[in-house]
């Protein structure tokens, strides 16, 4: 079979192919499936074999957090938040802590909860909360994660807290590479009340983060320090993989829908417009999705 | 097209459903598990409603069910696969 009658066999309704694109016959649309999920299964055994080339890893400055944060917040009405040096290195010792033990989580493991982190540096808290992130390309498309997830949002636009500190640091995270954001809120004791009362209030969502690493003045990220970026984020070789697929099917059946009509070919079969229009769906959702969590 | 000026409600309907889908899946990119049932929820609609308009238009057969459920686990498969990675 020449080139040109297998691109004919695979992409034009013919005798051949029962006149139907081979690519649309049901058990090819099954294999695909199973290409893709192949696909998934040797990219996390590649993260896992080669973390310095398949990972995130982005130059996130925590300086750059809290100003894209308190910027939200001035537009919401509030008062900026002020810088904390004191949960700056909290943040980091958390974001640390994450990548030792081996956790995306607000609390460890071994039960350490965020707020121990405060009080180990010596932040007395009335009020205390913390958002999360990994895997963000840039500070700002994690801060508008965070806005876009109300729990995150209300952590960021309390008027509770007074203080913010953020830590970024870059590491392997169970095999993979990976940037982490950490962002602490608080409102010293002694300035709101004399009675210790913590209402420490942690965000849970999905992540949706893009971490770059910028050690604060205070306390420098020993984890991933020296490790260069990994050079391709699994979730765009993800995104690009689904592109193609997505891509040839679409133009599968718009020939479908031409030939069909133009031949007034009669057969069994789903329709090709409701197909176009479900693959449609699938490549806006293909092409709006960003990486990057939060929780 | 001339499918698609026959059959007007159905479209319609169906176009909805999948804007809903698209909405949801990026309203709620803040939570994952909410994108993978809204996900599941899309993909469960599509093929309902192949087998509703083919039943109506009195050819649904069993070819054509499979084709709609393939169709509808491809999509969810890559959409999983974003969604979770």
């Amino acid at each position: 079979m020449s080139f040109f009658k297998l691109l004919e066999y695979i992409f034009v309704p013919h005798e051949s192919n029962n006149q139907k694109a081979r690519l649309l016959h049901a058990e090819s649309l099954l294999l695909l499936s199973f290409f893709l999920i192949s696909f998934q299964i040797i990219l996390g055994f590649a993260q896992k074999t080669f973390p310095k080339v398949l990972g995130y890893a982005a130059n996130i400055s925590p300086s750059e957090v809290i100003r894209l944060t308190n910027e939200q917040r001035v537009t919401n009405g509030l008062n900026p938040l002020n810088e904390s040096s004191v949960l700056d290195a909290a943040a980091l010792a958390k974001g640390n802590d994450m990548l030792a033990k081996g956790y995306w989580a607000h609390f460890a493991p071994d039960g350490t909860s965020p707020w121990s982190f405060f009080i180990r540096f010596g932040y007395k808290y009335q009020y205390a909360g913390e958002n999360l992130a990994r895997d963000f390309p840039d500070a700002s498309s994690a801060v508008t994660a965070w806005m876009n997830s109300p729990s995150h949002r209300e952590n960021m636009l309390s008027p509770n807290y007074k203080d913010i500190g953020v830590g970024v640091v870059e590491g392997s995270l169970l095999g993979v590479d990976t940037t982490l954001i950490v962002q602490f809120f608080g409102a010293p004791l002694a300035e709101t009340s004399q009675i210790p009362v913590a209402k420490a209030q942690a965000v849970s969502q999905e992540p949706q983060v893009s971490p770059t690493p910028s050690p604060t003045p205070m306390v420098v990220s020993q984890v991933g320090a020296t490790s260069p970026p990994a050079e391709v984020s699994p979730f765009t070789s993800t995104k690009n993989v689904s592109l193609g697929v997505v891509g040839l099917l679409l133009l599968a059946l718009s020939i479908d829908l031409i030939v069909v009509r133009r031949k007034r070919i009669a057969r069994i079969g789903g329709r090709t417009l409701a197909h176009l229009a479900y693959l449609g769906m699938i490549l806006a959702v293909i092409l709006i999705l960003k990486a990057g969590q939060i929780i | 097209m001339r499918d698609l000026t026959k059959h007007l409600p159905h479209y319609f309907s169906l176009f909805g459903i999948l804007l809903a889908g698209f909405a949801g899946l990026i309203l709620f990119s803040y939570n994952k598990n909410f994108q993978v049932g809204i996900a599941i929820a899309t993909a469960v609609s599509y093929v309902s409603w192949g087998i509703v308009h083919h039943y109506l238009h009195k050819d649904l057969h069993f070819e054509v069910f499979v084709e709609y459920l393939a169709m509808s686990i491809l999509g969810l498969t890559i959409l999983f696969t974003l969604i979770l990675r």
